[in-house]
């Protein structure tokens, strides 16, 4: 490696930035054309400094490597113990912090047009959450992996009870009261693996734990790993869990449910990474990952079936889909990591898609039921192709990103002597595409009846006191649709940032 | 005692009763097609077992068919089980950290 | 036999405040008993994590001018839990904060404080 040894620029602008707007749109409160210009520059401005920024490290309280003989060093391939706190920017951070960026830009961009009063609070709380993850994504020690966790959880529930709704506020009050459980969890964890190793750098505690041939043998690291996949179940709203964070998804405004749902997917590939890294040497451990995974993908789409409404039934693909995501992290080899990774990328664009055009469904303001709104695709035929081309490239038609992901994770699961998953992978496209068609005939192509109160279209939706369907909204979707076809066409735009973590993960797990 | 074609009726308005009506048609092919899943679902992962030791996956899978069996319909005991309701979500996850715990302890 | 030393007794303590805690979160149905009850599980988490770091005769692990370099890492006691500790009595805080506000709103629309009554799944 040719960088010098000194802390990368970048990653403190991407935590301080964020904190600094959400600190001064909460202070201007209530002042709307300040706030816009400020929040929206800001959130520009992470988005350009993620894209240019070279690939490196920050260090808290120490420095790089130190090398036993004295002397520092950045290279995985001599041996250094790093002794400090520690965040790294690499090419998978690189390709997640920029799509956040890119969808932090169009959520500030929508919730400036449509909300009304009070927002500065709330446009606050979206930019701390994208600190919280990219804090999770970037951290390589237990002490900021807590903290991330801990603080964007209490985020979670601040967004969500944003939306003001009876609701909203329960499911908010349910996730912090787990989130207080979990959270206990996870320093325990964190401190069990510290009292064994007594490196707080993850580098420093897996090098430890193989060096000192560590891995399967002690009890207490057992415990550890229960207390850590609990919380990493938590923070992405995994298998036991999905009840509340589909609450979450579903109670918050669907613009807000972008950015929650991007956080959680960050969450539960740098938890899943981290965990695997810890812990592969441990018997069962990938088998227990994989386990919760499926029964995530399962519950998560089944329940998705059952629902009646465009916002729960998003709110359930959401958490099926993280299921995906994890499957291939916990499959735990090169081309089942490089599957999970992908796979988190396009979901994160596909179900930004979608849950863009449940945004705008809710302005025609009668709510999102199959129910209560019809024939919106007489109105507005480019909202109707976009929610198609979102619900196809969630259940993996080619030529869109779903497809290449899915056939990835697909190989993968196949690989390693489980075509059982396969098979479960394959039916949660199939399924996932029955679970949108029913919400998308009933709500866009089924003609709008006497019965039933019709929606009314956009144009005149300014006399009936309702928002407009903002032009960015429009923007955002040609923009995610683009992105979701041109990965669908050349996967390896994406691919060629997500090999290099992969094979780090696998053959030298001690790099960050 | 009935005939073929009382049978062959029954079945008929079973299935218009199904087909007709709109918002309670699309609610319903949920359920229906849900249940189907979940059994397939349930089945494959009771298959999975086999990682562990293939007599285990051969009683589980016995034991999974009884089960669904004597849930069905299963669908609307996992919407029972699958609500949001705080204590039973607390309950679900201590059940499952005990699992893991057990699990991991045991291949050691 | 497992000699009692001050740091065992300190891990049981924080085992059985981390128990009741649970207890209390699991089946104690009224609201502001399962916050009083996460807050006595988080002091549980934090005793455990000091306990954690306990050094018998040990030094605060603060390297001043005239202490002995060798004999520091010996003496020092580990610094993650008290930093941990400090961070985590600050996010219980704010955490109680958020559980206490959220539950005033539910109980002013609802008038009680049963969670089997105030967050049961009400929508499908």
């Amino acid at each position: 490696m040719n960088e010098p040894i000194t802390n990368l620029w970048s990653i403190p602008l991407l935590i301080v930035i964020p904190i600094l707007t959400a600190i001064l749109v909460n202070l201007l409160y209530n002042k709307a054309n300040a706030i816009k210009t400020i929040a929206i520059s800001s959130s520009i401005t992470l988005l350009a400094i993620a894209l240019i920024s070279p690939f490196g490290f920050q260090w808290f309280t120490g420095q790089p490597g130190v090398i036993p003989g004295g002397g520092y060093t950045f290279s995985a391939d001599i041996f250094a113990w790093r002794l400090s706190l520690e965040y790294y920017y690499g090419s998978l951070q690189q390709i997640l912090i920029v799509i956040m960026s890119l969808l932090l830009a169009f959520v500030v961009f929508i919730s400036t047009r449509v909300l009304k009063k009070n927002f500065g609070t709330y446009i606050g709380l979206l930019f701390l959450l994208y600190t919280s993850a990219a804090i999770i994504i970037m951290v390589n020690d237990f002490y900021h992996l807590w903290i991330g966790v801990e603080f964007g959880s209490l985020l979670v529930a601040g967004v969500v009870a944003a939306s003001g709704e009876s609701i909203s506020q329960k499911a908010a009050l349910k996730y912090t009261f787990f989130s207080a459980l979990s959270g206990a969890g996870m320093a325990i964890s964190l401190a069990l693996i510290l009292g064994l190793t007594g490196y707080s750098n993850i580098s420093d505690a897996i090098r430890f734990m193989s060096n000192n041939q560590l891995g399967g043998m002690s009890g207490v690291l057992y415990v550890a790993f229960g207390f850590l996949i609990l919380s990493w179940i938590y923070a992405g709203g995994l298998a036991p869990t999905h009840p509340l964070k589909s609450d979450v998804y579903g109670a918050a405004y669907p613009h807000a449910t972008i950015l929650l749902q991007t956080q959680s997917k960050l969450m539960l590939v740098a938890m899943g990474l981290i965990i695997l890294r810890l812990f592969s040497g441990l018997p069962f451990a990938k088998e227990v990952m994989l386990a919760i995974s499926v029964i995530t993908m399962m519950l998560g789409v089944v329940m998705a079936l059952l629902q009646t409404d465009f916002r729960w039934t998003l709110a359930y693909l959401i958490i099926s889909h993280s299921g995906l995501v994890t499957v291939g992290i916990s499959l735990g080899t090169v081309a089942g990591i490089i599957g999970g990774l992908f796979q988190a990328v396009n979901d994160i664009i596909y179900m930004s898609i979608l849950l863009l055009c449940c945004e705008a469904v809710l302005y025609f303001g009668s709510g999102t039921s199959i129910r209560s709104i019809s024939g919106i695709a007489k109105s507005s035929p480019w909202l109707t192709g976009a929610v198609i081309v979102g619900a196809l490239a969630a259940s993996g038609i080619p030529p869109l990103n779903g497809f290449q992901s899915e056939l990835i994770l697909i190989q993968a699961a196949l690989g390693q002597g489980l075509p059982e998953i396969a098979v479960i992978i394959l039916m949660v496209s199939v399924t996932t595409f029955i679970a949108l068609f029913k919400s998308i005939y009933s709500i866009f192509l089924r003609p709008a009846d006497q019965t039933i109160i019709v929606g009314k279209p956009s144009a005149d939706a300014t006399t009936t006191g309702l928002s407009p369907v903002p032009k960015v909204l429009f923007l955002a979707l040609a923009v995610l649709i683009g992105i979701a076809i041109i990965l669908g066409v050349y996967p390896n735009l994406a691919l060629n940032f997500l090999n290099e973590t992969a094979m780090k993960v696998v053959y030298v797990p001690w790099v960050p | 005692m009935g005939s073929i074609d009382s049978i062959y009726d029954k079945v008929k308005k079973y299935i218009h009763d199904f087909a007709s009506g709109r918002g309670a048609s699309s609610a319903m092919t949920g359920y229906m097609s849900g249940e189907l899943q979940t059994v397939v679902f349930i089945m494959i992962i009771a298959a999975f077992f086999r990682l562990f030791s293939i007599p285990l996956g051969m009683v589980i899978l016995i034991g999974v068919v009884a089960a669904v069996l004597y849930f069905a319909p299963t669908i609307k005991t996992m919407e029972r089980e699958n609500a949001s309701d705080l204590n039973q979500v607390l309950f679900w996850v201590v059940i499952y950290f005990a699992a893991i715990i057990a699990v991991t302890l045991w291949g050691r | 036999m497992i000699e009692i030393t001050l740091q065992l007794l300190s891990f049981i303590a924080a085992a059985i405040l981390v128990i009741v805690g649970l207890t209390g979160m699991l089946f104690l149905d009224n609201l502001i008993k399962k916050i009083i009850s996460f807050t006595l599980l988080s002091d549980g988490v934090n005793l455990a994590l000091v306990s954690l770091g306990y050094v018998e005769g040990g030094i605060a692990s603060i390297l001043t001018p005239g202490s002995s370099v060798v004999d520091f890492p010996y003496n020092a006691i580990l610094i993650f839990g008290p930093g941990i500790v400090l961070t985590n009595i600050v996010i219980g805080v704010s955490t109680t904060a958020i559980l206490v506000a959220l539950t005033i709103v539910l109980y002013k629309r609802y008038g009680t404080l049963k969670a089997s009554k105030v967050l049961k799944g009400e929508r499908k």
